[in-house]
């Protein structure tokens, strides 16, 4: 759920380092605010430490430390958090089936295309 | 009705002495003279002869006591006396008993005597002992059987003087002579005779036997006084007076002449079958005497027994049976049956000459008397050799026949060519009593004298072998039979262990294939996941060099030229991107993992975007695009997977259609819908037509086209999957149809698909 007050800021959850970056360049280009996490552990600190909640997340499901279902699962059960929106991310051939178990409002296969994918985040985000 | 004659008779036969002589010097008929109630009045030599009674002690009793207790008890006596009253004579053949109680044979003709009023005075009786009569027979060789004693009526009797003059004459004489009493009375007697026997002085030596020797038989023509002539049985008996002085003859003639002609008759007939019996070849037709001793031979015992009459006439017929049947006292036992049961057949081995065997049939009959003494037997044998022999053949062939049909089946059953060998040759040896039967492989020769026979392979004119036999009795064409039987059976089982070695060698190479096919697809799969994880693995970093890129070029791009260079670097990218969704595809595919989600659209629609996303990829390639669609064709299937065939099948043409014109045609066509795609380029091998929907398969040679080879694999299998056919129409160097036709209403909801768009192949 998007709330007009999340403005254009979001979570990029990515344990690959060159595609969290470029996820973030090209949302940055279009002035989105991204804020970066490795992997589920840290995406939640970085979710409790943010003073602004993000208006979407892009949860890649394969990661070291905490996997994007976990990550999901944890968040769901915080009342601060769980009304954010997920967007899944993945290479997986059952990507769809995955996002439908997350609860996910949304999937993008990997690799991503740009269009789609500001796309997706303009659905969730304020216009500028 | 009365004869004077008889009654001068009957008077005469009474009064005079003379004829008293007469009738008491025959010796060989009792004459007998009975009252009107069968009581003996006379009673002459020839009757105390046959009968065995004194006239003392007869004369005055009834003759009935001459007569068997049957006859008797049954009225006999008195029945024969009615039927002479009745009949004028009553002759009777029978039983008749002597005063030492046996019975004789008797044949006899009764008469009646009537007075001068007609009434019944007395009964003149005849009586000859027939069988006292053939054994006389027998011993003179005269050949005749039997005598009818007639009654006086039937007799000439009559008296001659010393000189052979008549001096009295009968009734009988008058029958059978023609002559009147007052012609022939003091005639001499020669008249009765053929002028030959008068010249040869037979009557006279006639007489003067009967002078010397008291009496004297003769038979032979006699003439009657018309000059017939007659065969005449003549006895002539010296009368003498009571000093002994000669005063006479008593002649008695017969009429002997039909008589003659049915003895002739008989001879002839028996003369006939003496010779049939003789001349009879297939048969041994032999008599033997009451102790076994043989009295006859024919030219059949001849012929079977090897035997001449002179060697063997009074020998013991148990010499031809084998030795233990003597001394197991078989050739008596036959003779006892024979006579108690009258006949005794049988079967069995006899023995020739020169000591060989054979196979008879024999029939020992008992042969009587009339008086049912036995006399001999008579013996027929048959030689059933041969036919025993054909019997022993054919049962031996049905033997051999079953053997071989046993073998069959044990070689159906068996199914081990060495063991089928094994039991062949034990069976040749065991039926035939051979010593040695062996198989012949080509080349190999048999031993001198063996017997061999072929053993036949399916194919015509060839042979596995052969079959030897060596024996050392010769073989019969049974014997050969049974071998080719045999060699047949062992032909098939070497035919059956040829194909199960090959079926055998089929199977091995089908396990083979099997393994290999499976190693196959075991490495298939592999390569099917390691695609999946490359896959995988290679959209990672390339999301992050698309996003780059594209992000680069979004944002405003490079200046000329490096902006062009950014461009191709962002169309390589997203072609990288397509060939790894494509991979994934066909992973999938491979897999089994594919998935349709039917909606309803317009397909007429959905070709020609497709079609239209074609046109400038199409005009590069110079070839025109030309659309066949109908306004609307609605139906429900997987728009996204039905996109990538059209996609597929697009570039295809585009790819293959050498710049020339490229159809895409849309219709309808019952339930189903047609898709056409038809290019008018290098076409498609028909050797390749096959082979071009499998997997990295390209009918064009490699070298001159780029891509993976993946689009039609995975159009099958999506048109498949809609429950659809694709096929191909093609000539090289004339274009390729594609044909794709699918149910209208295909495919059946699947769960879960993408949310959002995915890239395009």
């Amino acid at each position: 759920m998007t709330g007009p007050s999340c403005g254009r800021t979001v979570l990029i959850v990515e344990d690959d380092a060159d595609t969290r970056m470029a996820l973030a360049e090209v949302l940055q280009d279009v002035n989105y605010r991204p804020l970066h996490a490795a992997n589920g552990a840290a995406a939640l600190q970085e979710l409790r430490a943010a003073t602004t909640a993000p208006c979407v997340i892009l949860l890649d499901v394969m990661m070291p430390i905490m996997d994007g279902k976990t990550f999901r699962a944890e968040q769901q059960k915080d009342p601060a958090l769980s009304e954010i929106p997920v967007v899944v991310l993945s290479a997986h051939a059952d990507l769809d089936t995955a996002a439908e178990q997350m609860q996910a409002a949304g999937f993008l296969r990997k690799p991503v295309e740009l269009g789609a994918l500001l796309a997706t985040v303009a659905q969730f985000c304020e216009q500028e | 009705m009365e004869n004077p004659l008889v009654q001068d008779e009957l008077s005469a036969l009474r009064a005079s002495a003379e004829l008293r002589a007469v009738t008491d010097s025959i010796q060989d008929y009792a004459i007998v003279l009975l009252d009107p109630q069968g009581v003996v009045l006379t009673w002459n030599t020839g009757a105390r002869q046959i009968e065995g009674y004194g006239p003392e002690e007869i004369v005055g009793h009834r003759f009935d006591r001459l007569y068997t207790a049957e006859d008797r008890a049954a009225g006999r006596p008195q029945t024969l006396l009615a039927e002479a009253l009745r009949a004028g004579r009553a002759h009777d053949e029978g039983w008749r008993v002597r005063k030492d109680g046996s019975r004789f044979w008797a044949d006899e003709v009764i008469s009646p005597l009537r007075g001068a009023n007609g009434a019944v005075e007395g009964y003149v009786k005849v009586t000859r002992d027939l069988a006292r009569r053939r054994q006389d027979d027998e011993q003179s060789g005269e050949g005749r059987t039997v005598l009818n004693v007639a009654s006086v009526t039937d007799y000439a009797i009559f008296m001659l003087d010393p000189q052979g003059t008549i001096t009295s004459w009968n009734l009988g004489a008058e029958r059978a002579k023609g002559y009147r009493a007052d012609e022939a009375i003091g005639s001499n007697l020669s008249i009765f005779y053929t002028p030959e026997d008068q010249a040869a002085g037979r009557p006279m030596r006639l007489l003067r036997r009967a002078q010397d020797e008291g009496r004297v038989e003769d038979e032979g023509w006699r003439v009657r006084k018309d000059g017939s002539h007659f065969w005449a049985d003549v006895v002539i008996t010296r009368v003498n007076d009571r000093n002994g002085k000669l005063i006479g003859f008593a002649k008695v003639t017969r009429d002997m002449t039909e008589r003659r002609r049915e003895e002739e008759q008989l001879r002839q007939a028996e003369e006939r079958l003496r010779l049939m019996i003789e001349s009879v070849q297939e048969y041994a037709i032999f008599m033997l005497d009451r102790q076994g001793r043989v009295a006859s031979w024919n030219r059949g015992a001849e012929h079977i027994k090897g035997y001449t009459a002179q060697e063997i006439v009074g020998q013991h017929f148990s010499r031809f049976y084998p030795p233990e049947e003597i001394s197991a006292g078989k050739p008596e036992r036959e003779l006892e049956i024979a006579s108690a049961k009258g006949r005794f057949e049988e079967e069995g081995w006899r023995v020739r000459k020169d000591g060989s065997r054979f196979w008879a049939n024999v029939v020992l009959s008992a042969t009587r008397n009339r008086e049912g003494a036995l006399i001999g037997f008579t013996k027929i044998t048959r030689d059933l050799s041969e036919r025993k022999r054909a019997a022993e053949e054919m049962a031996e062939r049905a033997r051999q026949q079953s053997v071989a049909a046993e073998l069959g089946l044990y070689a159906l059953q068996s199914g081990q060519l060495d063991r089928v060998i094994e039991r062949s040759m034990q069976t040749v040896r065991e039926t035939l009593q051979i010593d040695d039967v062996r198989i012949l492989r080509a080349g190999e020769s048999p031993v001198p004298g063996a017997r061999t026979v072929r053993i036949h392979a399916p194919e015509p004119d060839a042979e596995y072998g052969f079959l030897a036999a060596s024996a050392s009795r010769p073989l019969t064409a049974n014997d050969v039979r049974f071998l080719q039987a045999v060699a047949n059976v062992v032909a098939v089982a070497m035919a059956r262990s040829q194909s199960e070695e090959q079926l055998r060698l089929a199977e091995r190479e089908a396990i083979e294939e099997r393994g290999r096919s499976v190693r196959i697809q075991e490495a298939l799969l592999e390569r099917d996941e390691f695609i999946s994880v490359a896959a995988h693995e290679l959209r990672t970093p390339l999301t992050a060099l698309q996003l780059k890129l594209q992000g680069l070029e979004s944002s405003g791009g490079l200046p000329p030229p490096k902006g062009e260079r950014l461009g191709a670097a962002v169309r390589q990218t997203e072609r990288l991107a397509r060939l790894v969704d494509r991979l994934l595809d066909v992973s999938r595919i491979a897999q089994g993992r594919v998935e349709m989600t039917s909606e309803s659209f317009d397909l007429a629609i959905i070709v020609r975007q497709v079609a239209e996303d074609f046109r400038e990829p199409a005009t590069q390639a110079r070839a025109a695009l030309e659309l066949q669609l109908p306004e609307k064709l609605e139906g429900s299937w997987d728009r996204l997977r039905i996109e990538q065939v059209l996609v597929n099948l697009l570039s295809n043409a585009v790819k293959y259609g050498a710049g020339k014109p490229i159809t895409v045609k849309l219709e309808e066509v019952g339930d189903l819908v047609r898709l056409c795609v038809a290019d008018r380029g290098i076409g498609i091998a028909p050797d390749d037509v096959d082979r071009i929907f499998g997997r990295f398969q390209r009918a064009a040679p490699i070298r001159n086209y780029g891509g993976m080879g993946l689009g039609l694999y995975i159009t099958r299998h999506i048109v498949e999957a809609h429950r659809g056919t694709i096929s191909v129409i093609s000539k090289p160097g004339e274009g390729s149809t594609f044909v794709v036709e699918l149910p209208r209403l295909s495919a059946p909801a699947a769960a879960g698909r993408d949310k959002v768009p995915r890239a395009r192949a």
